[in-house]
């Protein structure tokens, strides 16, 4: 039942008119003729106590990693520090108008400007915009930038490389800037294959989109010769930083000689996934491509201590959002850097320490397609077990009040589990978590039918996804009459 | 503040079971590695507060009567203290849809509202933000059509329009002056950034005669609770931005883009779309649906390249919807309006001509007697945020359901003293 099945008239808990300005009526004012009114709003009139328990008991219907260890690989759902919802939530700021003139919304400004020169510490690209709502949007902006920037060079440069392993955001990414996107396989060791890549540059190469570490899990060990072939075509080189938790503090993105790169402010720092965003997708760049940055840019003033809107570029490539982004995130986000200051070195350093393990605990009950040490995170295959093997073994751990971890990717692993436990788990439920997958391992050779029809515990059991596409049902409906 | 659970012994055990001395042996040798950060020193919580607490109080707190593209429309408590139940705030994705169903199911809420506020079919489960929403509206009617240009009628934010060229010019698709047969789309915002609402049937037909779409752009949507919905109009696309629906300004983020199509157009959208379904024993349950559409499957062939969109606004904007019901809205609609032409009524006593054309809802365009930089400046010291100034002589003004008649007295006051 949804709330608006509920509705029933009465109870009203916002009436406006009555608190305010009761004795006006809309005909006297002159609304009616003034424009097209609409003759039917279908909305239920519920009580705020049904509400409640309504968006209660669909609360109880989820997991969250308040719930339990949540391993969904590249989305790094470590722990969301409660203090933080509250500093976005101080009236100061939640209260802000994004019309606010620049003198009245110092803070506003002060609280960009340091998480700019965090990030870029951080990251060592040396300037920052905080406008893409989410990573995918950073690497859009990231792409135009590249695109414009080509442009202006007087190039036609029609191709971006990206390797097979990559998120499907980079080539939906090249292809809504109409470049053509050449795949690079990976090689044996789980890098971009070397060879494949020299085939594939030239001089008509705009970029190249790497995520590093990669979504195997590892470091790109072929860096350098990629960034020397790169440049010598004058190829740009793009950081997709969805795995950035793994280098804070150990390596610096320009420094391993990328270009650009986007963080994803939800996942590395601490943000709430909000079920599905809002997130952030923080976009830095080196200097020679600073002027390309959205407009308007958070400055500091001469005085050191102001702060201004600047919205005089003239080789800006314009604007990816309404106002500056995801402020509440940013702020997030900032709050977190500052909690940890110069030993965040210690969130990476935990986060491959804990991949390392689990990985060691469970590598027995999997096959493991790359056998290197991993970074922050690693891909296991149930290729074993037969087709259908992930599918199977990730329903039957919510059986186990586990939540599964990402499935089918990479693309390039069959039956591919890609698990990232993140620096906030603990040993005990590092230790859990690879028993309860030993166990389902055991349960698929033992006792395979269970997990056929898995998750049995659950309010509801396995859904027919092929019929939710075929029998479209998108939307609640008023009843007729 | 330490996040990290692990004790001295527990590290040293597990690097004993990896087979390291050191943490960083399992960074291979040639990841160039970083000198010390210089981040500061770590801070405690009490010393976030205090921190984060003084960057606050260098915000101006203000009245606002401040619109363009975020509405001050007041937030119902319960929604704060639903979204923040960790359930919702900190899951991700439903990928599991097992694990996930409240917050499919609210999903599901989320585009049925929508479809029924804006009349269309067909909803998303939301976007980015309204200017994001437009522009991937432009790219699903190329994508549609296969034409390569868009009008734009004039009255569009113009934060819109820029948001819009950028994301053109990545796509290789043309703004165009003129109706012609490589239009892919027409787009009109109502109410107009000036406030004034119009009839989008004679701009629909329009488009439709030369076999274009049109979108419609929707800045406060508390608008369609009195309005006829766009979908009854000719509408193909309807967006806009959802902030009004109990999202708070937040300096202008996060908000919520939302996206609603006829049916015709279902395939063709750009994101995440929920859809009911059964599991084996014929139990009614909710699933992501249209997943070939996606990046994570399609890749460079997918409708768009969004991933994480703003899931926690959309519960936001359905919790608040579902809050103030019918009767809620349209309360919230009508007062917002009624104080609107109140304020309009007052300024125009003093000297303030309306320039908004025709019929408006709760924001109107005036020409002010003196500078409007001089204006606001006044109405900030005594705590009023006084509207954007377009230019010079030109204010946007706002009203909500927030604005007391008090405060619109001293607005009006304070306005016109010279």
């Amino acid at each position: 039942m949804t709330a608006q099945d509920k509705a029933t008239p009465g109870n009203l808990i916002f009436d406006y008119d009555q608190a305010n300005t009761g004795h006006v009526h809309t005909d006297e004012d002159g609304i009616k003729d003034q424009f097209p009114e609409r003759d039917c709003l279908p909305l239920p009139n519920v009580s705020e106590m049904q509400v409640i328990r309504h968006y209660t008991e669909l609360s109880r219907k989820n997991y969250g990693i308040d719930t339990g260890i949540y391993p969904l690989g590249s989305c790094t759902m470590k722990y969301n520090p409660r203090v933080n919802e509250d500093m976005a939530r101080l009236p100061g700021f939640a209260g802000m108008h994004p019309h606010a003139p620049p003198s009245h919304a110092q803070g506003a400004l002060e609280v960009m400007w340091e998480l700019q020169e965090a990030l870029k510490e951080i990251t060592g690209m040396d300037a920052f915009s905080l406008q893409p709502a989410a990573g995918s949007q950073g690497e859009l902006l990231g792409v135009m930038i590249a695109k414009r920037y080509f442009a202006d060079m007087g190039e036609r440069r029609t191709r971006i490389i990206i390797p097979d392993s990559a998120h499907g955001t980079n080539p939906a990414t090249a292809a809504t800037c109409r470049f053509q996107t050449v795949t690079v396989r990976s090689d044996e060791r789980g890098n971009m294959d070397l060879d494949g890549f020299r085939q594939a540059i030239g001089d008509d190469v705009a970029v190249v989109m790497i995520t590093n570490p990669n979504t195997l899990g590892f470091y790109e060990e072929h860096l350098q010769e990629i960034t020397d072939l790169s440049r010598k075509h004058g190829t740009l080189l793009y950081c997709d930083g969805a795995n950035m938790n793994a280098m804070l503090g150990i390596s610096k993105p320009a420094e391993q000689g990328f270009d650009m790169m986007h963080l994803n402010l939800h996942k590395t720092f601490s943000t709430p996934h909000g079920g599905g965003g809002p997130g952030g997708g923080a976009l830095g760049v080196r200097s020679f491509l600073e002027e390309y940055l959205p407009v308007p840019r958070v400055v500091r003033n001469d005085s050191g201590h102001t702060f201004d809107l600047d919205y005089n570029h003239e080789k800006s490539v314009g604007r990816v959002h309404s106002f500056y982004g995801n402020f509440g995130i940013m702020l997030r986000a900032l709050a977190y850097i500052k909690s940890w200051g110069s030993d965040i070195v210690n969130v990476s350093e935990t986060a491959l320490l804990n991949a390392n393990y689990l990985l060691g605990l469970i590598r027995g009950s999997f096959d493991v397609p790359y056998d290197r040490r991993c970074a922050h995170e690693f891909v296991v295959s149930t290729r074993r077990f037969g087709e259908k093997s992930a599918l199977n073994i990730a329903k039957r751990m919510i059986d186990y009040g586990l939540h599964p971890p990402t499935v089918y990717f990479p693309l390039i692993v069959k039956e591919a589990l890609m698990i990232e436990p993140t620096e906030t788990e603990s040993k005990e439920t590092l230790d859990r978590l690879a028993g309860a997958l030993a166990y389902i391992a055991n349960e698929m050779n033992q006792n395979p039918d269970i997990l056929d029809g898995a998750p049995h515990t659950t309010a509801i059991g396995r859904l027919d996804e092929v019929m939710a596409a075929r029998r479209l049902d998108l939307r609640w409906r008023p009843p007729k009459g | 503040m330490n996040y990290i659970p692990h004790t001295r012994e527990h590290v040293s055990e597990m690097l004993t079971a990896i087979g390291c001395r050191t943490v960083d042996e399992l960074v291979p040798g040639q990841v160039p590695r970083a000198a010390r950060l210089d981040l500061g020193d770590p801070m405690s919580e009490m010393e976030v507060v205090s921190y984060i607490e003084s960057l606050a109080a260098k915000n101006a707190q203000t009245k606002c009567f401040a619109g363009g593209g975020s509405y001050d429309h007041y937030i119902p408590s319960a929604i704060g203290h639903i979204v923040l139940r960790g359930e919702f705030l900190t899951a991700y994705t439903p990928y599991q849809a097992e694990a996930s169903q409240g917050v499919l199911q609210a999903l599901y809420e989320y585009q049925s509202y929508i479809c029924l506020l804006t009349g269309m079919d067909v909803s998303n489960a939301s976007l980015y933000d309204g200017a994001s929403a437009l522009a991937e509206a432009v790219l699903l009617a190329h994508s549609y059509t296969k034409r390569r240009s868009v009008f734009v009628d004039g009255g569009l934010n113009p934060a819109y329009l820029q948001v819009l060229r950028t994301y053109c010019e990545g796509a290789d698709i043309f703004i165009s002056d003129a109706i012609n047969d490589d239009v892919a789309c027409v787009i009109q915002q109502t109410p107009a950034f000036d406030g004034s609402i119009k009839d989008p049937t004679h701009m629909a037909e329009k488009a439709h005669r030369n076999g274009s779409l049109f979108i419609s752009c929707i800045s406060d949507p508390t608008s369609l609770a009195i309005m006829r919905p766009p979908g009854e109009a000719g509408a193909d696309i309807v967006t806009g931005e959802g902030q009004s629906f109990g999202i708070p300004k937040s300096f202008g983020g996060p908000c919520l883009g939302f996206m609603a199509v006829r049916s015709a157009l279902t395939k063709k959208l750009p994101g995440r779309i929920v859809g009911a379904t059964q599991d084996g024993s014929g139990r009614r349950g909710f699933v992501l649906t249209l997943q070939a559409r996606e990046q994570f499957i399609r890749r460079e062939r997918a409708t768009s390249n969004i991933t994480t969109n703003q899931t926690l606004l959309a519960l936001s904007a359905t919790i608040y919807l579902a809050l103030l019901g019918r009767t809620g809205l349209r309360s919230v609609a009508h007062t917002s309006y009624r104080r609107a032409h109140r304020l309009q009524q007052m300024l125009h006593t003093r000297g303030f001509r309306t320039i908004t054309p025709g019929p408006f809802y709760n924001e109107f365009l005036v020409e002010t007697p003196r500078p409007a930089a001089d204006i606001l400046e006044r109405l900030q010291r005594c705590g009023i945020l006084g509207g954007i100034a377009v230019d010079d002589r030109r204010l946007l003004i706002c009203c909500t359901e927030k604005n007391t008649i008090p405060d619109m007295e001293t607005y009006a006051r304070e306005a016109s003293m010279q």
